[in-house]
């Protein structure tokens, strides 16, 4: 079910990306879509009944059913991975702003 | 003494972080790490290496083969090449460049595929900061937004595949991927195929390249259109000739996609007035070439038609730019005599553009005569043809520049340096040397294409291809 | 010496020359005369090494009596028109460079004619394109560049298909036996055939690939016009000549449909060298350059020696090659004799010239034996050569073919006595009347051709001997030669008794002419028209509108250019329409498409499997 929902956020924001001009509401789009596919990640990971992928005093040993370490620690760099990309748009959406005075990429589009 | 290959992304990485402490002397971090990857590419060890400590699948491993090989020591030459020839642009953006260059020997190195995204992921970022040098930030915002969406794609398809395989290791990949349905792989590969291509330049994911390839100057023209790309030309070899062979039908999806992205990127730059528009599109149209040379298997021409092109376009970007900076504009019309007075550079250029084209005596027609050889090999005669129409356009908008850059003078009276646009230097003295070393290896790897052969494929093929689909020397004394 | 050394020297000899010419360009100038001379010397002297064969980095050489005979042709007319190259240092933006490409586009020329393999074919092949393509840009248009460039790689691309298309099928390079092996694979040759002649007939300026020589041999540098068509068109020759016979045409499609005995692909090219000659003859007619109007000349010629080697028989084909030799002669002298005038004068606008006779008598005769051969008049060499080329279509039938051939002969009294007339008769502009004859080293080169010219007419048995070698190495029935007498199916041809007749004719018209030698001269504007003087001299002028009648009966014939025109176009078109859908500065486009690609891909991958 979590993974439906998680696809249906891609979509959602693949719509936004592709329904909006404003540079700002583009970065949220993106942004939706990157919780989208962390959330898909987590989901494959997912094991039901199963516990979080730390031995310790108890959880001591194999017998026990965990959930996909891997999926949780490719979630971990996307998520950095997305803040930078994120971080590195909104620069942009500054400079854009700054020189054009607008957010709106169809209010510039004399720029090639 | 061999090196461990983790340093060509450890030396650059760590140099990015401590340019960004001493910003006074960054310039010349950037200088050292450079030199130290250009120098140390040519000793690191062969084979795979196993990264943290953990055991092979398990972990994060570097594959060091010839495939790999070829691809970083063209990486860092070239990036060797590019701030010698244009310094002053480069060195403001110390930790960028050291940053990209690190992620891009990762992108080539890896045998991981989620490690591959994050390596992706670090060269694309820097790549962005450096189309802002462009002064477009809304082109630079466009490649932003194209190259998430493309990165989010690509993720998808591989957390796809590791649902399918429970693998991210490359050489399981391919073990376990053999195992599956070609139905079931088609949805996985085609994202993946696509997140790939928006930094390949494959139409008609490459929407970016004309914003930001166009407004770029001597340096960042030349990281784009050869440092960057041909890093993404590597990946895609390895993904598609490798780890992830396409089956025939997504294979045939991917190669008409490859084929039009060649046609089209001719004829667009056959069309272009502006020097670097033209070449942003020939190499989209090299770009084509290679990809499908790389989905057919056909791993050997391929590595060729990219070198050949990131040597090419290294030069002619470089003085592409440089020649907007001097003089204000690039369209080749306005330009005419600019090598009057600039003789080797001129002649460098003229080098470059011929190998692209891929005329004798040159490393681009032994490119050219294995890609035709590799596929009439296999009785295919559809794409030779379509690469020999392809290369008479080609040959047509690069002449009409070069006649246009060297031969000043109205119609219908002799060509008169007196109508020079002017004597402005294109380049500085390094410039020139750089150009003209380039241009020098282009010549003598013509001359020698069996040795240039086998520098780039000691073993013969790369990745299980054939290698050279066609042997010159072989024919020495006629026998066959 | 052997041919490797001749090469390396020619072209170590042009990187000395551009060194040279850097710091002297007449000195430059001359290591061109010294290095093109040495060539032709030591490619003579090769003659005794026929049949060897030898190799120079991945190049594989074999000495061929054919490629020996075209070297030769190619050599004579590089080494002659080097001795006019110091004479235009100073008109070249490039002195250095050119000088430099002269020479290598030469050495290229030697790796065609003694390729062993199609590799090495192909690469001096494309080492002569593109060098003389950089020589061209440096004359008077850059459009002339640019027309040559792309129509010579419209062939050589057709040409390296073939070559790969051969290789592929048969596996191997060696010319001989790549070609060899295709008999078994009838519908390949076919394709094979086609387009490796391709490059050859873009070379030659066969239609539709003629637009090229116009635009080269009218705009070129006046010292490369004479190389252009005196000799790099007959690399085009050669390879007519291999698609006939290295490649078995004649065994391959010999079990096909056939027009007398002509299998019709080869029919089909000879139609179009027969369609070149009436173009070009027609085009040359209607020119104002005297360039240009060469240049069309040799259109014209090129499909009489395609015709000719084509045929690849007893007569016909001897007729092919010995018109190779008398076309370059004839037509390098007459280039060479327009390049000296336009020396003098500056210009080479038949209008704008006139009586040069008076002031450069030497030239007008080179000029005049030059376009008596390229005519086709006894008693120079081109008779001879256009002779044995009636005969073997008389022979054979080939009716169309014939009538062509007889239409460009007539056709080309009309045009090649054009700048006779106009450059060289009638009256001398005052701005010429202080001109003098070229100097000695530049009538040298034109005499020496005169005399080629009278000797390939008088003695044409001397050429024709060789010419029966390479019939004999190819395994045609040599044509039969007895003392200088040439005998085929329909008559013979003693060209010395055609020579005393001709000669006879000439001395007693001399006789007269010297007896009678009292006209009076009067200045062109020393004139009246119904009471009113004229003002505008070229009105005047011999060669205004000199057919205007005849061109008007033609004059809405189509363009070749135009198709070249549409094609790009047609590019351009695509290439616009990919930018406008592609590259836009909102990012929402591309990423539809990208979804759009995906969705498409699984589709059709849906379909497909």
């Amino acid at each position: 079910m979590i993974k439906f929902a998680s696809l249906l956020l891609i979509v959602i924001g693949l719509y936004g990306i592709l329904s909006t001009r404003n540079v700002i509401k583009i970065l949220v789009g993106i942004n939706v879509m990157e919780i989208g596919i962390n959330i898909f990640i987590i989901a494959i990971g997912f094991v039901n009944g199963g516990a979080a992928p730390i031995l310790s005093v108890d959880n001591p040993g194999s017998l026990l059913k965990f959930v996909d370490p891997v999926a949780q620690a490719l979630v971990l760099t996307s998520i950095v991975i997305g803040l930078g990309v994120t971080a590195l748009g909104l620069v942009f959406a500054r400079k854009i702003h700054k020189k054009h005075g607008t957010y709106d990429l169809s209010e510039i589009g004399g720029e090639s | 003494m061999m090196f461990n290959p983790v340093l060509l992304i450890a030396i650059p990485l760590g140099l990015a972080f401590i340019a960004v402490i001493f910003k006074k002397i960054q310039k010349w971090i950037l200088a050292l790490g450079i030199i130290v990857n250009a120098v140390l590419v040519f000793f690191v060890e062969k084979g795979e290496t196993a990264i943290g400590g953990f055991k092979i699948p398990f972990g994060i491993s570097l594959v060091l083969d010839d495939f790999s090989a070829a691809g970083v020591i063209l990486i860092n030459i070239l990036a060797l090449a590019a701030i010698v020839i244009a310094f002053k642009k480069a060195e403001k953006f110390a930790p960028v460049i050291l940053a990209g260059l690190a992620g891009m020997n990762g992108m080539i190195l890896t045998g991981d595929l989620f490690n591959l995204f994050v390596f992706m992921e670090i060269t694309a970022i820097s790549a962005y900061i450096l189309s802002s040098e462009g002064r477009k930030p809304a082109q630079s915002f466009n490649y932003l937004v194209i190259g998430s969406v493309g990165s989010v794609f690509y993720l998808l398809g591989l957390i796809l595949l590791y649902n399918q395989t429970g693998t991210l290791n490359m050489v399981l990949m391919t073990e376990k991927t053999g195992f599956l349905e070609q139905t079931v792989l088609l949805l996985p590969v085609l994202l993946i195929f696509v997140g790939i291509a928006v930094e390949a330049k494959l139409l008609p994911m490459a929407g970016w390249v004309r914003g930001v390839l166009g407004n770029s100057n001597s340096y960042t023209g030349v990281m784009f259109a050869s440092v960057y790309s041909s890093a993404a030309l590597f990946v895609f070899g390895r993904i598609f000739s490798q780890v992830l062979v396409p089956g025939t039908t997504v294979g045939i999806v991917i190669i008409t996609i490859a084929l039009v992205t060649f046609a089209a990127g001719q004829a667009s730059a056959f069309r272009s007035k502006s020097l670097r528009q033209v070449l942003l599109y020939s190499s989209i149209a090299q770009s084509g070439l290679a990809a499908a040379l790389f989905a057919t298997g056909f791993v050997f021409p391929a590595v060729l038609v990219v070198v050949n092109n990131a040597i090419g376009k290294l030069i002619m970007f470089s003085a592409a730019g440089s020649l907007e900076e001097k003089y204000g504009t690039d369209d080749y019309i306005g330009l005419g005599g600019a090598f009057n007075k600039n003789t080797l550079t001129g002649i460098a250029f003229t080098i470059a553009a011929l190998s692209l084209t891929g005329l004798p005596l040159l490393f681009g027609f032994y490119a050219k005569l294995n890609v035709l050889a590799a596929y009439l090999n296999q009785g295919t005669f559809f794409v030779p043809a379509v690469v020999l129409l392809g290369t008479i356009v080609e040959g047509a908008y690069f002449i009409k520049i070069l006649i246009k850059l060297w031969a000043p003078g109205k119609e219908g009276e002799w060509a008169d340096a007196d109508q020079s646009v002017g004597d402005k230097r294109i380049f500085s003295y390094t410039g020139t040397i750089a150009v003209i070393l380039a241009a020098v290896l282009v010549v003598l790897s013509g001359l020698l294409p069996d040795t240039a052969g086998k520098l780039i494929a000691p073993e013969g093929g790369l990745l299980g291809d054939d290698g050279p689909a066609i042997s010159l020397l072989i024919q020495k004394g006629g026998d066959q | 010496m052997n041919l490797n050394l001749i090469i390396i020297i020619t072209t170590a000899v042009a990187l000395v020359a551009y060194l040279v010419s850097k710091v002297n360009d007449k000195a430059g100038a001359a290591m061109t005369v010294v290095g093109s001379l040495f060539a032709l010397i030591a490619v003579f002297l090769l003659r005794d090494s026929i049949g060897t064969e030898i190799t120079l980095l991945y190049f594989n050489f074999n000495l061929t009596v054919t490629g020996w005979y075209f070297a030769l042709v190619m050599l004579m007319a590089y080494s002659m028109t080097a001795f006019f190259n110091p004479f235009w240092m100073k008109k070249l933006i490039y002195p250095a460079g050119y000088n430099f490409l002269y020479l290598l586009s030469m050495a290229g020329t030697l790796g065609v004619f003694f390729a062993k393999d199609f590799i090495t074919l192909f690469v001096f092949w494309e080492t002569v394109v593109w060098s003389s393509a950089f020589i061209i840009q440096m004359g008077k248009s850059r459009q002339a560049a640019y027309v040559y460039y792309v129509i010579s790689a419209i062939g050589s691309m057709a040409t390296l298909f073939a070559i790969m298309f051969a290789y592929g099928t048969t596996g191997t390079f060696v010319i001989n036996d790549a070609f060899g092996g295709l008999a078994a694979y009838p519908g390949r040759a076919i394709v094979i055939f086609v387009t490796f002649i391709a490059a050859g007939m873009a070379k030659i300026g066969i239609f539709p690939f003629h637009v090229w020589l116009p635009f080269a041999h009218g705009s070129a540098p006046h010292t490369f016009s004479p190389v252009l068509s005196g000799g790099l068109v007959k690399m085009g020759a050669f390879v007519a000549l291999l698609s006939v016979t290295a490649f078995p045409a004649y065994k391959i499609f010999g079990g096909m449909a056939s027009f007398r005995g002509i299998p019709l692909p080869i029919y089909f090219m000879m139609a179009l060298g027969a369609i070149s000659i009436v173009v070009g003859t027609l085009m040359a007619i209607k020119q104002e350059d005297a360039k240009k109007l060469l240049a069309y000349s040799s259109v014209a010629n090129g499909g009489y020696i395609l015709i000719g080697l084509l045929m690849l028989d007893q007569v016909g084909f001897a007729g092919g090659l010995m018109h190779i030799v008398n076309h370059a002669v004839a037509s390098a002298a007459a280039f060479l004799s327009i390049a000296a005038v336009a020396y003098r004068t500056g210009t080479t606008k038949m209008s704008e010239m006139g009586g040069m006779i008076h002031r450069m008598p030497i030239t007008y005769v080179v000029y005049l034996i030059a376009i008596i051969s390229m005519a086709g008049i006894p008693p120079m060499g081109g008779f001879v050569s256009k002779w044995l080329i009636f005969q073997g279509l008389a022979d054979k039938g080939l009716l169309f073919i014939a009538a062509t051939a007889f239409f460009g002969s007539i056709g080309s009294f009309l045009y090649v006595f054009r700048p006779l007339s106009a450059v060289f008769l009638g009256q001398t502009f005052t701005r010429d009347l202080n001109k003098k004859e070229v100097g000695v080293f530049m009538l040298f080169p034109m005499v020496v051709l005169t005399l080629l010219s009278l000797l390939t007419g008088i003695f044409p048995n001397i050429f024709l001997r060789v010419v029966t070698e390479i019939q004999t190495s190819l395994g045609v029935l040599p044509v039969t030669l007895a003392e200088n007498t040439i005998v085929t199916n329909n008559g013979f041809l003693d060209a010395f008794k055609v020579f005393i007749v001709f000669g006879f004719g000439f001395a007693i018209a001399f006789v007269l002419f010297i007896a009678r030698r009292k006209s009076r001269r009067v200045e062109l504007m020393d004139t009246y028209t119904s009471a009113e003087f004229i003002h505008t001299r070229e009105l005047l002028h011999y060669s205004h509108s000199f057919y205007a009648p005849f061109e008007r009966l033609y004059e809405k014939a189509p363009d070749t250019m135009k198709l070249y025109h549409k094609a790009a176009v047609k590019i351009s078109e695509i290439g616009n329409f990919a930018e406008a859908i592609f590259f836009g500065i909102k990012p929402a486009r591309t990423v539809l498409l990208v979804m759009g690609t995906v969705l498409i891909g699984i589709i059709a991958g849906g379909v497909l499997s």
